[in-house]
């Protein structure tokens, strides 16, 4: 970077200020709570051993080595089939290229244990598998039985491709194409040029994604959870948070999952996350797609066709169940008997419908504070020359790190704990009885990596000489940052914010710990009771599942349409 | 045009909420409202949540709101309620505050069974009932030896909590697949061991779920009361024990009653081999109980241990093809599942007109009748038998025709016995889940061995499982003497128990593993 030596500026440091506040409050301290339930005693007395215990206990460890294998396992599928999907998509042009490029965005409108619960149908003993292959007839055969681990990778790869795809398809369209004609030019072959110029430029894109997808799917809750697959630490964990009155142990667990996850982080970052050269790097032109057209367009269609097949998959399993009569799939490929009522029952149910509008409330607020404070670490990452940026960095990574779960339970805790210190405390900072301010801040601070690391990535894309030169020609601060540095970065930023959005609605684990009050339920919660409900519980949940898809559908072609050509440019939705 | 499309949810939602009953759980502000704390499950919320409205219009005159949390199971419930007063004691004394300066979210408990409520009874936060209305309700204490209703401690007149139906604990199974693998269906316990049930048999974790926990423990208690059956002089032992005989002066007594805890002794170890057959032959282990009957409807298993509404209540759902519950005979306990109310609650009025509607006919006839018969639910039967003894009598529009009063006439579970529940699920933890790979990966060598009689030696091998009932008896006792001493930190003793527990059965699956390996 050219500015390491420059004096830090007043307003980065006033606006550093903030941000360590609120992280102080909303996260460290949190976190606090659980560490000190790791490190300290019952009888208050600073302890090792129940962090030596998780290593000396083979079930702890093999729940390490089984979500480390898990993690790894799915970063590398979701890297394979993103990485090809990104390139025609983004390089080549053919008849449907547009809507099927939507399709594979499809897992994004889906809460990957709603998913679940479809792929437990599809799944099942003498479920639609086995009957169409003709083994539902007699004893059928137990698919869930014998590949449970190769189910929760298939399940978690193919929910969470599309946060590497998006962040491989805007640093593909960020590469300046005269860099590739350049090299093309000087006589190097498509493959020298993949991998000595288009692969290293991409990196912070690689980076993104795979930091994203790696963390996410080493503390992934629900997808286990509905699988039966107990031995994970995020399950282990889960398990553990209900005997938090008599076991030390979930703290202990939470200290070694945050170690492993910083370490998987700090590895991932010296591997693929070396700066690049910023300024040589944000396109002055686009990349004008390949025409394909007749037969040859088949060639880049099929392996998208294949994979967008793949990934609605879920989503048509939850479709025919909210339309499964209770019961009637059975021993058949296809149900018995259609009904409509799961959908009339879903939309009059006293936890579904508030659910909706709660979940709408919680996510929205939660977007607006996970942008707002997104672009800020952002700003002050990249461009300021505090000597604490890094430590920044790191802390804004670390919600990624902390399960959900536990960051919820932290919350918790400091509510609860605020209430005995504080009797007049106002109501609405009582998570028992008004989670909203909670889960909301729940939900800011677990999508907050996402706004940051999109919007770093636009930022080390963009030159700075661009907002120099607007600063140059007299332009204020403010200004500079609302006409140049903001729409500069649109695209990542609306990136962000639409993960950000989507994820808050479908988030389980924070929804599950902190909403307990019906009334206040969030969708994600609504859902997991009433999936948990004997009978028609299934079929209603999937019916709320098929509303949600609607719902998120509908907000992400709000905002594509919104944004338009800008964010078709980039991501070729 | 995108703008319309993102503003026709909403309007979807609000006219689907035009159409839609009212439900019943959120009447407009101002209605008095009860935090009731409990591990029901929707049908049964909604159900109650529009009766006790209607029912507490007619006889208080106003209606009345039903605020229900849900922090889990009933292992859980235990658990959050631990924490939440623990957190309110005085650091010292372990004195609760005044009722009136304690900050309590939730009125009062309702359902997770008797085992909950004496939990929560002994951490001294359920409140005395009105006696008469109990009283009235339930004309005998105790059934076969079960408690309906609990004084707060022997000897005292104040009621702490008080069944409002009955449950008891049997096998959920599906007879269409049973058919498909050709396996009989099954009458006792005994019969979720045969092997060629491995894999095909649901279970939930009893870390969780406390009503699976009690019913794993009909299979103990019934092995228990056999080998004290079995014993010779078992008639002279009970008349000596009825006479509390002294074992220090009397020679029979201390000879016979050494015999019969040698017999409890060698019961408890058949019954939790037994239980170990059945672990080993289940396809996972749910924190949900009401997957267990789901799934066997489903045909993913073919059996699975259940309280009886879950499992009646997926046959009136599936049919009786696809799933039946028994309860095998003489081995099943019949228990209450009470209601209480909480230390401070802030609508102690409203918490005890909630009690009086629960154990009043029209609550009562709710839990049994058929879905949409006058006085029964309007959208799902619940299939549960009411605590009122008197409701037997006709049975009109019943869902079930089910008399656990009379079932219950010969073998029930045992208060003493229940006792060590807690150490015994903790076994159960170690031994069936965290050693479930190593359990499954010998399990399946002994399955695999080719000659039957060899292999009938290596099963009855591993259910004769290397833990004593001496074992956690010592274990109980040195907890109890630890505890005493303040400084010493029992959430590290607990967690390193557990994990020395497993340790143990996991080189005994090994060495198992190892000799079925040698073919």
């Amino acid at each position: 970077m050219s500015s390491t030596d420059e004096k830090p500026a007043l307003r980065h440091r006033l606006l550093s200020v903030v941000i360590y506040a609120f992280f102080a409050l909303f996260l460290l301290l949190p976190i606090a709570f659980i560490l000190s339930g790791g490190f300290f005693s019952s009888t208050h007395e600073f302890t090792t051993a129940y962090l030596k215990l998780v290593f000396t206990d083979p079930v702890l460890l093999r729940g390490l080595l089984n979500s480390a294998m898990i993690a790894v396992s799915v970063t590398l599928l979701t890297v394979a089939v993103s990485l090809p999907m990104a390139i025609i998509t983004v390089r080549y042009s053919f008849t449907g290229r547009n809507l099927l490029s939507g399709l594979l965005l499809a897992p994004l409108i889906l809460p990957p244990f709603v998913g679940a619960i479809g792929v437990r149908f599809l799944l099942g003993r003498l479920g639609p598998l086995s009957a169409l292959l003709g083994m539902a007839g007699g004893a059928g055969f137990d698919w869930l039985g014998h590949a449970r681990f190769v189910g929760v990778v298939l399940l978690e790869a193919l929910s969470l491709y599309p946060v590497m795809l998006l962040n491989l398809q805007a640093a593909l369209a960020n590469i300046d194409p005269a860099m590739e004609q350049a090299a093309a030019n000087l006589g190097a072959s498509r493959g020298t040029i993949f991998r000595r110029i288009t692969l290293p430029l991409i990196r912070p894109g690689l980076f993104a994604g795979a930091t994203i997808v790696l963390i996410w799917s080493f503390t992934e809750l629900g997808t286990p959870l509905m699988f039966d697959i107990q031995k994970v630490t995020p399950v282990q964990v889960f398990y553990g948070l209900t005997e938090v009155a008599t076991s030390p142990m979930p703290y202990a667990l939470v200290v070694v999952v945050l170690l492993a996850s910083t370490v998987l982080y700090l590895i991932g970052k010296l591997v693929l996350g070396r700066p690049i050269d910023a300024a040589t790097t944000k396109a002055s032109t686009a990349w004008s797609p390949r025409k394909v057209t007749g037969r040859k367009a088949f060639f880049p269609a099929l392996p998208v066709i294949i994979v967008a097949i793949l990934a609605i998959l879920p989503h048509i399993m939850v479709v025919l169940t909210s339309l499964t009569a209770t019961g009637a799939w059975y021993r058949s490929v296809l149900p018995q008997h259609l009904t409509t009522n799961h959908f009339v029952q879903a939309l009059t149910d006293e936890l579904a419908v508030p659910s909706v509008f709660n979940s709408v409330k919680y996510a929205t607020l939660a977007t607006a504070v996970a942008v707002l404070m997104g672009l800020s670490c952002a700003i002050i990452i990249v461009r300021s020359t505090l000597r604490t940026r890094g430590v920044l960095d790191a802390l804004s990574m670390l919600p990624l790190a902390v399960p959900g779960l536990v960051m919820a339970f932290g919350y918790l805790a400091l509510s609860v704990e605020l209430k005995v210190y504080w009797k007049a405390m106002p109501v609405w900072l009582d998570v028992q009885e008004q989670p909203m301010i909670w889960l909301v801040i729940a939900y800011a601070m677990r999508r907050l990596p996402y706004v940051v690391r999109s919007a770093v990535a636009g930022l080390q894309q963009t030159p700075r000489d661009l907002e120099l030169a607007a600063a140059n020609l007299g332009a204020g601060r403010a200004r500079v940052l609302a006409r140049i540095t903001v729409p500069l970065i649109a695209a990542n930023l609306i990136a962000g914010a639409m993960l950000a959005f989507s994820f808050a609605l479908l988030e389980v684990s924070d929804s599950l710990v902190l909403a307990q009050k019906a009334a206040a339920y969030p969708i994600t919660r609504a859902i997991y009771d009433l999936a948990q409900k004997l009978g028609d519980g299934l079929y209603i949940a999937s019916a709320l599942g098929v509303w949600a898809m609607v719902l998120l559908a509908l907000t992400v072609l709000a905002t594509n349409s919104l944004l338009g050509r800008k964010l078709g440019a980039i991501f070729r939705i | 045009v995108i703008f319309a499309l993102v503003l026709v949810a909403p309007v979807i939602v609000r006219h689907a909420m035009g159409v839609g009953a009212s439900p019943a759980g959120h009447a407009p502000a101002g209605v008095p409202t009860l935090v009731v704390i409990n591990p029901h499950n929707q049908d049964i919320r909604r159900e109650f949540a529009a009766v006790f409205s209607q029912w507490h219009q007619k006889h208080y005159g106003t209606p009345a709101n039903l605020d229900y949390r849900n922090v889990g199971g009933s292992s859980d419930i235990i658990r959050a309620l631990q924490s939440l007063y623990e957190a309110n004691r005085d650091k010292t004394t372990k004195q609760l505050p005044p009722q009136s300066q304690i900050d309590v979210p939730y009125d009062v408990a309702w359902g997770g069974g008797d085992y909950t409520f004496n939990k929560l009874k002994g951490f001294g936060i359920l409140v005395p009932l009105d006696a008469g209305i109990v009283k009235a309700a339930i004309p005998i204490q105790s059934l076969s030896g079960v408690e309906l209703y609990s004084y707060e401690s022997p000897g005292s007149d104040h009621i702490v909590w008080a069944g409002v139906c009955l449950s008891s604990f049997g096998i959920v199974y599906n007879p269409d697949l049973l058919k498909s693998i050709e396996i009989p269906e099954p009458t006792r316990w005994d019969d979720l061991t045969a092997a060629a049930l491995h894999g095909r048999i649901a279970l939930a974790d009893p870390s969780h779920s406390g009503s699976a926990g009690v019913a794993y423990m009909m299979v103990l208690q019934r092995a228990m009361a056999d080998a004290e059956m079995g014993m010779k002089n078992y008639t002279r032992w009970q008349e000596l024990s009825k006479a509390k005989a002294d074992k220090t002066r009397d020679p029979e007594f201390k000879r016979l009653d050494s015999e019969h805890d040698k017999a409890l002794a060698a019961g408890w170890k058949t019954g939790m081999g037994r239980l170990l057959l059945i672990a080993a032959n289940a396809r996972y282990f749910t924190d949900s109980a009401e997957r267990v009957p789901t799934d066997v409807g489903n045909g993913d298993a073919a059996e699975g241990m259940a309280i009886d509404f879950y499992g009646r209540m997926e046959q009136s759902i599936v049919g009786d093809s696809r799933a039946r519950f028994i309860a095998p005979a003489n081995a099943t306990a019949v228990t209450p599942d009470p209601v209480g109310i909480l230390y401070g609650a802030k609508h102690s009025e409203l918490a005890r007109h909630f009690v009086e509607f629960l154990l009043s006919p029209e609550a009562q006839l709710l839990w049994i009748k058929k879905a949409g018969t006058p006085g029964g639910p309007v959208r799902q039967s619940l299939g549960r038998p009411p605590i009122r003894p008197e409701m037997y009598a006709d049975q009109i529009d019943w869902s079930d025709r089910v008399n656990p009063y009379a079932d219950a006439a010969r073998f029930n579970q045992r208060g003493a016995w229940m006792a060590m529940l807690g150490d015994v699920t903790k076994l159960w933890a170690a031994s069936w889940i965290d050693d479930r790979d190593e359990l499954q990966s010998a399990y399946q060598r002994i399955l695999a061995v080719p000659d039957a009689s060899r292999r009938q030696m290596l099963l009855d091998k591993l259910a004769n499982i290397p833990f004593e009932l001496s074992d956690l008896n010592k274990a109980a006792a040195e907890r109890k003497k630890l505890a005493a001493d303040k400084k010493n930190d029992m959430t590290f003793w607990e967690a390193k128990l557990r994990r020395d527990w497993a340790d143990k059965f996991r080189a005994f699956y090994q060495s198992l593993a190892d000799e079925a390996g040698k073919n």
